[in-house]
């Protein structure tokens, strides 16, 4: 049903804001049906590469390119899920799931094919008429990604979804959204400031450090899909935490260091 | 295809700091206005109507205060509504804290009152102006009563909206060191409703304002209202403009002066949002 | 040892509270009948005329079609001005939150505007438009837009730059973003202005009945005054109240229903 992922080529990216690089030199190739996590410390301009590979942000230096198209803006096939879940306060659940459909010029046969079932895929059945003000964090991310995944997406680009969501909440999510992406892979970024999300989502793990950031290390996370609870008491799952989680320490107390210094 | 930015620019920005760049383009933009003004109504209107150049011409004479005999005086005018705007809304002010405070406190006079306070509120007070005539005859009073009518409305109000939402523990605070009403009154209602006060007190000079115009034209009073109708009929328009340019600036100095108050007097009140 | 006699309670009345609140206001409202007919009856009928007086020239008014026709007149005037206002208000405002030259250029000219008393500008429009329906209907729209225009404004120029991304993201045009974020964002603010507004247009109603040609309500009490005849003016005063509570009503109703997806309302 699903089209599949698209490859994603990211090309000596690099940011500048005025003076400040956030990052530089980064190099990643997505495959079709991949999950790549992007974790890191705050700051690393994560989310700006994020944006980047949608097109919401031009690289300074460098190029994207979603199936050998160059993104200058952002690119049919493509959808985000925002932290801030980003849903209209005054659309319904159905007519924010719907949006990206109406915008795309849908029929409405289409659209009344579609949402419905993009509601029930994310267990929100029943909640079509409610506004976001009365859903709990959980219940709007639902709807967003319900209303990023109704348009069919090759790629599904994740801006740190689950952080403003309390955590048990968060792993249902978490398992949701995997069992979601089994049913139909595609490519998927998902950039997270938690190891833990990065590993478990992750056929991949890449780890964003230094200032200006750059790619310090891929790490192949190897572990079996479909994931389920028990890959969190799995000795590679551990494994691959503790490895990430000292790449990124080394950094966070140097970090400490200079602002001791500063001092 | 995308189009979305957060807003669209039409200029090109120049090498110029951005608030030299706000005051040219608003000054810019006035001058296009006036001679919108100018051009419209050379071509479009009788000779009399006024006009930038007309008025420009008028204005020194009328600020010279050189009138033909028996006709207004700018100056005189403008002390006559500028004394009675002054003095309803001292009027009005105090009786709107009073009653306002009295209405939030005691839920008897809020009972009582609430109904008449928001009846008044929501009706045009110039519809009492006539009315008036008949109690006051065309006299000043007329004036002074819609005008503190005017002010006191939307003061009491708003001062019975703060004391309301005044959070309960200030008041358990106050009572625990045995405060007496008075302290409860006016050391802690009042203080919390000053914001609502202040702005209460815009809507209270626009009212203000409004009635005072309309009350010097109904009663023929001396004050602006009469002058710029009478100089309206006696087709003097560019002399009549001057006085509406400067009950517009009026109107923007005491809204800027409240602005400017808000930001002073209540710092405590922005933080504690 | 003695131990303390508990006593019956006496047997009272229980009013819940907010009958008790309901029968204040209404006894507040009995005695202020009361005063308007004390001070009515020891004052001459040309000064203040009795309650009683003043509702049966308000029946014989009513009867003889005579109010009717006021009050049909009055609202044509206020609700076609209002309904100018309000279209006018609202499309001016949108463009002005959106292009950003024109609202930093104009800005400081409609604040200007709306502080000046409306009242002031209206033998400007009377030289311009004459006397009739269409120079009145002008003035109830300049009393009436400003609050709408600037309500609309700052409503849309404060659109959460999140949900502009997030539209972006879609790749929405500019014709979609209005239609699905800018305008369903703005309506809030809007009704909030055009609360404002219709009181303002009241203002400009009665002001334009007053200085232009006299009609509908401003003309009963104009007509009664001259007769001195404060029954009838009185009368007059009391629709008109009713009319601008009614009113306001509504339009809080109105700006309650559109705010409606905000936080818990």
């Amino acid at each position: 049903m699903s089209n599949g992922g698209a490859r994603i080529e990211i090309a000596g990216v690099g940011k500048r804001f005025g003076d400040l690089q956030v990052f530089k030199e980064i190099v990643l190739d997505i495959g079709e049906r991949e999950i790549v996590s992007i974790v890191g410390p705050s700051g690393c301009g994560k989310t700006t590469l994020l944006r980047c590979i949608d097109g919401l942000v031009q690289p300074t230096q460098g190029e994207i390119r979603i199936e050998g198209t160059r993104v200058t803006e952002p690119p049919r096939g493509v959808a985000v899920v925002f932290q801030h879940f980003g849903l209209f306060p005054w659309k319904t659940v159905y007519e924010n799931v719907a949006y990206g459909l109406r915008l795309a010029k849908a029929s409405k046969e289409q659209i009344a094919e579609s949402v419905p079932r993009h509601i029930e895929l994310v267990g929100l059945k029943g909640f079509e008429k409610a506004y976001p003000y009365q859903l709990s964090g959980g219940m709007q991310q639902r709807t967003g990604l319900a209303r990023a995944l109704a348009t069919d997406p090759h790629v599904l680009l994740m801006d740190e979804p689950f952080a403003a969501i309390d955590a048990q909440t968060r792993e249902i999510l978490q398992f949701e959204l995997l069992r979601i992406w089994e049913s139909r892979p595609m490519s998927m970024v998902f950039v997270t400031h938690s190891i833990e999300e990065a590993v478990l989502m992750g056929d991949r793990v890449v780890v964003l450090r230094g200032r200006p950031s750059s790619i310090h290390q891929i790490i192949e996370t190897g572990l079996p899909r479909p994931r389920t609870r028990d890959v969190f008491s799995s000795p590679r799952f551990n494994e691959v935490r503790e490895q990430v989680w000292s790449l990124l320490m080394h950094e966070a107390e140097q970090a400490e260091r200079e602002l001791q210094e500063v001092r | 295809m995308s189009a979305v930015t957060p807003d669209i620019t039409l200029a090109r920005p120049l090498g110029l700091s951005d608030r030299t760049q706000r005051t040219l383009l608003r000054i810019a933009t006035g001058v296009i206005l006036l001679f919108l003004w100018e051009v419209l109504v050379r071509w479009l209107a009788p000779a009399f109507v006024a006009r930038p150049v007309t008025v420009a011409r008028a204005l020194p004479h009328v600020l010279a205060n050189h009138v033909p005999p028996g006709t207004p005086t700018f100056w005189g005018s403008a002390e006559a509504t500028a004394v009675a705007a002054l003095e309803g809304l001292a009027i009005g002010v105090v009786a709107g804290v009073l009653v306002g405070l009295t209405m939030g406190r005691l839920r008897l006079a809020d009972r009582l009152l609430r109904f008449y306070v928001n009846a008044f509120f929501a009706m045009p007070i110039i519809a009492m102006v006539p009315v008036m005539t008949l109690w006051f005859g065309f006299s000043n009073s007329v004036r002074l009563a819609i005008v503190s009518l005017g002010a006191f409305l939307p003061i009491c109000l708003n001062v019975y909206d703060g004391t309301r939402s005044l959070p309960a523990h200030y008041v358990e605070v106050a009572k625990s060191y045995r405060a007496r009403w008075w302290n409860e009154w006016f050391g802690i209602a009042l203080p919390a409703s000053l914001p609502y006060v202040l702005a209460g007190f815009r809507l209270a000079v626009g009212r203000v304002l409004v009635g005072a115009t309309v009350a010097e034209y109904v009663v023929s009073l001396k004050g602006l209202g009469y002058y710029i109708v009478y100089d309206g009929r006696t087709f003097h328009q560019p002399e009549m403009m001057v006085a509406v340019l400067f009950l517009a600036v009026m109107g923007v100095l005491i809204n800027a002066a409240a602005d400017l108050a808000t930001r002073r007097l209540l710092p405590w009140y922005r933080r504690s949002e | 040892m003695s131990a303390v006699q508990a006593t019956e309670p006496k047997p009272r009345l229980i009013v819940p509270r907010s009958v008790q609140g309901a029968g204040i206001s209404v006894l507040g409202l009995v005695a202020g009948a009361a005063v308007w007919q004390l001070i009515g009856a020891h004052t001459q009928k040309s000064s203040f005329a009795t309650f009683t007086a003043t509702i049966s020239a308000l029946w014989g008014m009513t009867k003889s079609g005579q109010l009717t026709d006021a009050l049909e007149s009055s609202l044509e005037l206020f609700g076609t001005g209002l309904a100018i206002a309000m279209v006018l208000g609202f499309v001016i405002g949108l463009l002005l939150a959106r292009v950003r030259t024109l609202r930093i250029g104009l800005e400081p000219y409609i604040v200007m505007l709306y502080a000046t008393p409306m009242f002031a500008l209206i033998p400007f429009i009377l030289s311009l438009f004459g006397f009739e329906f269409r120079a009145k209907v002008i003035v109830v729209t300049m009393f009436g837009i400003w609050p709408i225009l600037i309500n609309t404004m700052e409503g849309a120029r404060s659109v959460n730059l999140d949900l502009l991304e997030v539209a972006r993201s879609y790749r929405s045009s500019e014709p979609k973003l209005w239609r699905h974020v800018i305008i369903p964002y703005t309506l809030p603010y809007t009704m909030t202005g055009v609360r404002q507004g219709i009181a303002r247009s009241l203002i400009g109603m009665l002001a334009s009945e007053y200085l232009l040609a006299a009609t509908g309500l401003g003309n009963l009490i104009l007509t009664y005054t001259n007769q001195f005849d404060t029954a009838h003016v009185l009368a007059a005063v009391l629709v008109i109240t009713l009319l601008a509570t009614i009113l306001m009503s509504i339009g809080r109703a109105i700006e309650n229903y559109f705010a409606r997806w905000k936080a818990g309302v």
